[in-house]
């Protein structure tokens, strides 16, 4: 709301205690004008409204002009200057390339894919259509069979590059044979930057929430405190299906084997599962325990996904889970019996203001699993998900925290 | 002898030929061209006036709203203490909203029938 009276302070405000609030922030400063906090607000409790403040009616923010003009250079360096970039160079978006990405889908240019904003229910929500998904899919260097699989992702309205000072990130996985048909890397190096589809869907999606959506400006849509590499190139895991012995993740969720469907995920990311000391290299290897003790450690917000190459896939079948559902139901059985968890611990009971229970910033994206609460975030069970990909050249596999959200089918957008 | 002419008239050729590919791509790199801008559609903003401002606020009422997040409720206490320190004459109704995300209907009203100034904290 323009015009709203905003203080600004000295954060972060929780884990302080009284003593270091007062002296920290009430006796502090304002970061931004260097004047103490408190005659601050007072003044904005009393200072007499402007006639700025005074308006009413409608407001729309100006985005510029339709096209721009100029040499290449000129214009890799006004896009960047623009941040319409992921500050890599882009290809440049004329008229004839984006006419050439349409043709990778039936829909009308002007038709709207989404809505989306920074995330964590913060900052204006824009709209975006075919078109404008376009522009950044020719950006990203993408191909137009790709198109319906940045549509696809676009109409999710998820944004890869949530506001959030907590740093998220965003994933997606994708199941179907349209995975061949455009040629996804599902085996060696399946869910880094090794081919032109993942890498560059993944970068279309961001640039689409940057330039759709506004989505990841420092210091107003985007305030990760650390940050997350994996913003770079969004997480496109194609599943190896082939490979797998368990149904495909989409199957699991309810959509038909020959669907192309994909699913977007958010949290923290994943890592090597060597990352936590339960995987312990040596002679004989209980994957099965080793990912529960993992899953044990993890914390309850984003739950946990288990990005395992088909190697361990097989060693968790072998070890008796013949399908994911039993695997999962042994995998939690520890943490549900010890009672409902949030991100700040075990739950609180109901009646109790859940307010404390918060995550440390935004709510939990839909889709989450959790048990909700009146009013937003409530008592979950930690999440657990498989997805199986990569080569089958080792014993390695990732875990990490991410949840899924939404699924949509790739061939609505073709 | 014949040959050797042939040979030097294909190598002119080929010098002549190079030096307009060169030529070429160096008007193609200053050429302008034309890109369209990525943006998408941001939301009409609906502006809504600001209350009136009382010109002191002794003998009002300001209202200190809590949304939840963690560490809001220790800081609002905090910020209750100074007002009552540094304007006794002010009434400070300290007040708890739900979620920081959904709004209680009943404290809104309540707000707008009593309060003369609120300061709601949002951040953490």
């Amino acid at each position: 709301m323009p015009g709203l009276r905003i203080q600004y302070f000295r954060g972060p405000v929780w884990g302080k205690t009284h003593d270091q609030l007062r002296k920290m922030i009430i006796q502090g400063n304002n970061p931004i004008t260097g004047k103490p906090v408190m005659p601050e607000i007072i003044e904005k409790l009393t200072k007499p409204l402007t006639a700025e403040e005074k308006k009413t009616g409608t407001a729309t923010l100006d985005v510029g002009p339709d096209t721009y003009t100029g040499t290449p250079d000129e214009l890799q360096q006004l896009y960047l200057d623009k941040r319409y970039t992921d500050f890599m160079p882009i290809i440049l978006p004329t008229v004839e390339k984006v006419e050439e990405m349409l043709k990778g889908t039936s829909h009308e240019p002007d038709e709207i894919v989404g809505r989306m904003n920074p995330g964590s229910e913060a900052g204006d929500t824009w709209s975006y259509t075919v078109k404008d998904v376009a522009i950044s899919a020719v950006m990203a260097g993408a191909k137009p069979e790709y198109l319906p699989v940045i549509l696809a992702l676009a109409s999710t309205g998820t944004t890869p590059v949530n506001v959030s000072d907590n740093g998220f990130m965003a994933g997606a996985v994708i199941n179907g044979a349209i995975r061949q048909e455009i040629g996804l890397n599902y085996e060696i190096g399946a869910v880094g930057p090794y081919a032109h589809a993942n890498t560059t869907i993944g970068r279309a999606w961001n640039l689409v929430a940057i330039n759709g959506a506004n989505c990841g400006k420092v210091g107003t849509t985007y305030m990760g405190t650390v940050g997350n590499p994996m913003n770079a190139i969004d997480v496109i895991i194609a599943e190896n299906e082939e490979q797998s012995p368990f149904e495909p993740f989409a199957v699991r969720r309810g959509f038909k084997k020959d669907e192309n469907i994909v699913t977007v995920f958010m949290g923290w990311g994943i890592l090597s599962a060597k990352n936590w000391k339960a995987d312990v290299w040596g002679p004989n290897m209980n994957y099965p325990q080793i990912i529960k003790d993992i899953y044990n450690q993890q914390d309850a917000m984003f739950g946990t996904v288990a990005v395992l190459s088909p190697p361990i896939a097989d060693f968790v079948r072998d070890g008796g889970h013949a399908t994911v559902e039993d695997f999962t139901k042994w995998v939690q059985a520890d943490a549900l019996a010890a009672g409902p968890m949030t991100a700040f611990g075990p739950a609180k009971p109901e009646g109790k203001p859940a307010g404390e229970g918060k995550p440390p910033a935004g709510k939990a994206p839909a889709g989450k699993g959790a048990s909700k609460g009146k009013g937003g975030f409530g008592p979950m069970a930690p999440q657990f998900n498989v997805v199986v990909t990569g080569g089958t050249n080792n014993n390695y596999f990732m875990m990490g925290g991410m949840v899924p959200a939404a699924s949509v089918q790739i061939d609505k957008w073709r | 002898m014949k040959l050797r002419i042939a040979v030097i008239a294909a190598l002119c050729a080929g010098l002549v030929c190079g030096v307009c590919v060169t030529g070429n791509a160096q008007v193609a790199a200053a050429a302008k061209v034309t890109v369209l801008n990525p943006m998408g559609t941001p939301p009409p903003i609906q502006l809504k006036q600001m209350a009136e401002r009382p010109t002191t606020l002794d003998g009002k009422t300001i209202y200190l709203v809590n949304t939840g997040f963690v560490g809001t409720e220790r800081l609002m206490e905090v910020m209750e203490e100074w007002f009552k320190e540094n304007h006794p004459k002010t009434t400070i109704v300290s007040k708890r909203n739900p979620s920081m995300d959904v709004a209680d209907k009943a404290l809104w009203a309540e707000i707008q029938e009593k309060a003369d100034g609120v300061v709601i904290g949002l951040g953490h």
